[in-house]
């Protein structure tokens, strides 16, 4: 399996960090290019192109410090704001436009109505992504 | 005086039920004949099978000289509908209505239709229960 | 422009189809899981799953924002109470209501509904456009002025082809404004315009003189 265009979706929580850091161990054999992606979910009652600071500062904090992990690794990341209605099918359109093949998506165990659930986007993005995908799920005790 | 009903559900059939011992002219409309079960044996009123948001049947259910106009469908919206036409088109003085969700019912009194939300009184109810102390068994 | 259409049945999907296509910002509320996730696989990220109804939902659908609100279900009851949340909650200038039952067009009119749409009385129109036994269409009503656009096309058989129009004798109420000839190019008529068979008459009138216009012009 080779990997040279890599995809990485980012949302700020912890398990960003080792899912940046697989992307770089799968990426660095091939020397394959990566995309950190965080994607803005815009509100229906403001337009789609609305200025959203307080959500755009968040999302160019995720990107900088997703950007300084990969750093870390030695690996330099191209970084990606987006804003859109929905996170699954932005991540699947980028996907598709940067002909990447493999999406790297971190899970983190979740619990809503009590019980175990992956949310909307990962199921979409499952369903409908244009190439491999890897979840990755860390694990904590 | 002369009341018509829609809807003859559970509400809508003691409702008839209770103002038809008293005397009133009581005239319920309903789309299912079946629904007609629930009235009392003795009822003396009017029963007709006939939509409530439709102005024929609510002609044929006596509307048109009626004091009151009450709501009582399984559905907020045909009640909202059923109550505009007796107000607004049949002029009737006295309309009621149920409307479960309280947000709509907020809304449509606001907008001069008296509507009760049984969701908003019975879970009101049911806290100011719990609240007291229970009444000694008997 | 940003519009909201209620209903995600054959009648919402295509007019939200449309509606994009000409460039506006177009959310469905639809009730059914499954309509929801059709018309997001067919048009992208323009369809939530709700009840058009509910203040609640359409505060997150942002009703607020909305230029038009568009009530399209096939239940009449919703398609009112839906315009109605709309116009008095949000305060959106333009409400747009579908009648399933043509009976309840004056009633929702009464009831402060913008724009009503009965589907049924737009197949009634096309059909009278399409049933060539039928001599006079309707083309448009202008209602608030009592008057109506109607067409009409002379048989070859009829008694007025070859006379002038002078000669006829047209209701007071009527005018008629354009002729197009089954062969050439339309022109405006006068009163020495003679009549051909084939031609098709542009008039307007009013509805109690529609059937004195359609005899002067057939002679019969």
């Amino acid at each position: 399996m080779e990997f040279n265009k890599i995809l990485v979706p980012v949302t700020g929580r912890p398990v960003d960090d080792e899912t940046m850091r697989l992307a770089c161990q799968l990426a660095k054999k091939n020397k394959g290019k990566i995309w950190a992606v965080c994607v803005i979910a815009v509100k229906r009652s403001l337009p789609l192109d609305a200025e959203i600071k307080s959500e755009t500062a968040k999302a160019e904090n995720i990107l900088d410090h997703i950007s300084t992990v990969a750093e870390e690794a030695d690996y330099e990341v191209e970084t990606d704001l987006l804003q859109a209605r929905e996170v699954g099918p932005t991540i699947v359109d980028e996907a598709v436009e940067r002909e990447v093949n493999l999406i790297i998506m971190g899970i983190s165990y979740k619990r809503r109505f009590g019980q175990f659930s992956l949310g909307n986007v990962l199921p979409y993005v499952l369903r409908n992504a244009p190439c491999q995908v890897i979840l990755y799920h860390q694990y904590t005790s | 005086m002369k009341i018509v009903i829609m809807g003859c559900g559970r509400v809508g059939a003691r409702l008839a039920g209770l103002l038809d011992i008293e005397g009133h002219d009581v005239n319920i409309v309903d789309t299912e004949a079946y629904s007609f079960r629930r009235l009392p044996a003795e009822f003396g009123g009017n029963a007709l099978v006939g939509d409530g948001m439709d102005e024929d049947s609510l002609r044929k259910a006596g509307i048109e000289g009626a004091d009151a106009f009450i709501a009582l469908t399984q559905g907020d919206n045909r009640n909202v509908m059923g109550a505009q036409i007796a107000g607004h088109i049949f002029k009737v003085p006295r309309v009621l209505c149920r409307i479960y969700d309280p947000l709509r019912r907020e809304l449509f009194n606001s907008l001069g239709i008296e509507a009760f939300s049984p969701t908003t009184i019975f879970a009101q109810m049911l806290k100011e229960k719990l609240e007291t102390e229970p009444e000694e068994a008997k | 422009m940003y519009i909201i259409v209620i209903g995600g049945g054959k009648v919402g999907y295509f007019l939200a189809r449309a509606l994009l296509d000409e460039g506006h910002e177009i959310l469905v509320v639809e009730k059914s899981p499954a309509r929801t996730e059709f018309i997001s696989n067919e048009l992208g990220s323009v369809c939530v799953r709700g009840d058009g109804c509910e203040v609640s939902t359409l505060t997150d659908a942002g009703t607020g924002r909305a230029e038009m609100f568009i009530a399209v279900t096939g239940e009449d009851e919703d398609n009112l109470v839906a315009c109605q949340v709309a116009k008095h909650k949000f305060n959106v200038p333009r409400t747009v209501a579908r009648i399933n039952n043509p009976k309840n067009e004056a009633i929702f009119k009464e009831l402060g509904i913008d724009v009503t749409v009965s589907s049924t009385n737009i197949i009634m129109e096309s059909i009278q456009e399409e049933v060539p036994t039928h001599s006079l269409t309707h083309l448009l009503d202008i209602r608030d002025k009592g008057l109506e656009i109607v067409e009409l096309k002379i048989p070859a058989d009829a008694k007025t082809v070859g006379k002038e129009i002078r000669e006829l004798s047209l209701p007071p109420e009527s005018r008629l404004f354009l002729i197009i000839p089954g062969q050439g190019k339309p022109r405006v008529p006068t009163a020495s315009t003679v009549i051909q068979a084939e031609d098709q008459i542009i008039a307007i009138t009013t509805p109690e003189s529609e059937e004195a216009l359609r005899t002067a012009l057939r002679g019969s």
